[in-house]
């Protein structure tokens, strides 16, 4: 694994709340991050030489296709200037982000914004659902009936069955989120809920119950990336740096279907460990999947995980906080936003800026090491698109 | 309203009573690499000349499955999706059939026959067609 040719930070990030807005577009969805990510740089926005837009779903959802992210950022304010649309199912916030902080280690930038945004909610409920199918191998999976609650729930049933563990820890992990998404303005689910009221809702795919699944969302993230050594000539914001940005694909003909393949990676790029997070934000479009994840990031082993959660090892105030924005399940998921919202939420939490929902670092008063893993889409059996971001103050 | 297959090159639907239907799939004749459908090239060697074509089926192990309570137009819930591993060695996602949608109709590991089956309507009323799995009662695989 080489190593990153330039320093690289975030200087702002910013986001719209995530939710339902039916009289929302996404001209607005996006010109809201992108401002909230330039005023929290607190940079004149004429230093933004270049733009990397995600979205997923719009086109076949509104028929705009080909030149989103120039339609939907000329709202913004923003013409002249390179913009690059970025696609990779729910992983295409973080990729977004990648390929912005390779822009500048090329050397062809020194300040390049990444923005993603998603509206899902329409009039038409069922447009919307056929259109996640996407996120797969439509010939294949997409038009044969394959869901990706149905997807967690596979998982979950062999790691049930391998690991002992049960539907109690995968309602506890959701009401844990809940929780954390209570405390956080821009999530789409405000309410606290109990580990009683999470099994007792609507049977989605057993082991999933309707409170452990995101919905629908809409909303967007957006991050200002900088060169390291152009920052203090233009901002006073403390920096975060980008000490990894891992892309890889899933794969089906070896051992692991490359979730652990890319975080030992991206470790390595970032010279740490699993031992050194302090923070980590994860993909959990069904809360129960943060255990897996936990697992294939290396935190503990799948043996330990269900007692841990009985211990409180990954609450606001555990040894090792995880999706303290809520995650998915909580926060929302409008899919092309998700990873720059995990990433503006590890800015929030390294600079102290989390408000109730800050978590403490282990040797500082605020995290100093942070992680986010975002995944896309369906191949086969192993996610399409596997991201993953190690931040460091 | 006529019977399309979802896609051609994927399955063998037999055409005489006492055939046997099939997946069409490839194997790596240098890895071993078996894959549904077949591909032209090898995943895991990255070569574009050792892929063969091979049947795949009827029989299968349950990998793992989800009784879905919802489902997206076509599909009405209840209903089983799940990923089976063929004799063969590869690796079909799958609508499972021939059992109760319920979770205790079925268990990892037992083993699975493929049949040709409906899949859904499209919107002109054609019956698509595709495969599916069953279970064939032999629960006692490993």
């Amino acid at each position: 694994m080489k190593k990153l040719a330039r320093e690289i930070c975030i200087i702002g990030v910013g986001m719209h709340k995530f939710g339902k807005f039916l009289d929302k577009d996404l001209k607005e969805l996006t010109r809201v991050a992108v401002w909230n990510a330039i005023n929290d740089a607190g940079i004149d926005a004429n230093f933004i030489e270049a733009a990397y837009f995600a979205n997923v779903l719009a086109g076949l959802i509104t028929g705009q296709e080909s030149i989103r992210g120039q339609v939907f950022l000329r709202d913004a304010g923003f013409e002249r200037i390179p913009i690059v649309n970025v696609e990779g199912a729910c992983a295409s916030g973080t990729i977004a982000l990648r390929e912005a902080s390779i822009a500048i280690m090329a050397g062809l930038y020194d300040v390049v914004l990444a923005v993603g945004a998603e509206k899902l909610y329409l009039d038409d409920t069922a447009k919307s659902i056929q259109a996640m199918s996407a996120n797969t191998d439509v010939e294949l999976m997409g038009g044969l009936g394959f869901q990706f609650t149905g997807s967690y729930a596979m998982s979950l049933r062999k790691y049930m069955k391998q690991y002992g563990w049960t539907q109690q820890h995968f309602a506890k992990v959701a009401s844990k989120n809940k929780f954390n998404g209570s405390l956080n303005p821009y999530a789409q689910y405000r309410k606290p809920m109990s580990v009683e009221e999470i099994l007792n809702s609507r049977l989605i795919s057993w082991p999933l119950t309707l409170y452990m699944c995101s919905t629908m969302a809409d909303g967007s993230a957006a991050a200002i990336v900088c060169a390291k050594d152009v920052v203090g000539k233009i901002t006073n914001r403390p920096p975060i740096t980008i000490s990894a940005c891992g892309l890889q694909s899933g794969e089906v003909t070896g051992e692991d279907d490359g979730q652990r393949r890319i975080a030992r990676d991206s470790y390595e790029m970032a010279g740490c460990g699993p031992e050194d997070i302090e923070v980590a934000e994860v993909h959990d479009a069904m809360a129960p999947g943060e255990m897996f994840r936990i697992e294939k990031l290396g935190f503990c082993r799948a043996e330990e995980i269900a007692r841990l959660i009985d211990e409180d090892y990954f609450t606001l105030k555990g040894e090792l906080p995880v999706n303290p924005s809520g995650g998915l399940a909580a926060r929302g998921h409008p899919i092309g936003a998700t990873g720059l919202a995990q990433i503006a939420e590890l800015v929030w939490q390294m600079r102290g800026e989390a408000g109730a929902r800050q978590v403490a670092g282990r040797n500082s008063p605020f995290p100093k090491v942070g992680l986010a893993q975002n995944s896309g889409g369906y191949v086969e059996g192993a996610p399409a698109a596997l991201s993953i971001t190690i931040l460091t103050k | 309203m006529v019977d399309l297959a979802i896609k051609k090159g994927l399955i063998r639907i037999p055409e005489s009573p006492g055939e046997k239907p099939y997946l069409i799939g490839g194997r790596c004749s240098t890895c071993g690499y078996t894959c549904f459908p077949k591909k032209e090239v090898c995943v895991r060697c990255r070569r574009n000349d050792t892929m063969e074509e091979i049947k795949l089926g009827p029989y299968a192990i349950l990998e793992t499955f989800a009784v879905m309570q919802v489902g997206p137009p076509g599909f009405p819930p209840p209903y089983i999706m799940g990923y089976v591993r063929t004799k063969e060695g590869a690796v079909v996602f799958t609508l499972i059939t021939g059992c109760e949608a319920r979770d205790d109709a079925l268990e990892l590991g037992e083993e699975m026959e493929l049949i040709i089956d409906k899949i859904r309507e499209d919107p002109e009323g054609n019956y698509l067609i595709g495969w599916k799995f069953r279970p064939t009662g032999n629960k006692n695989t490993s």
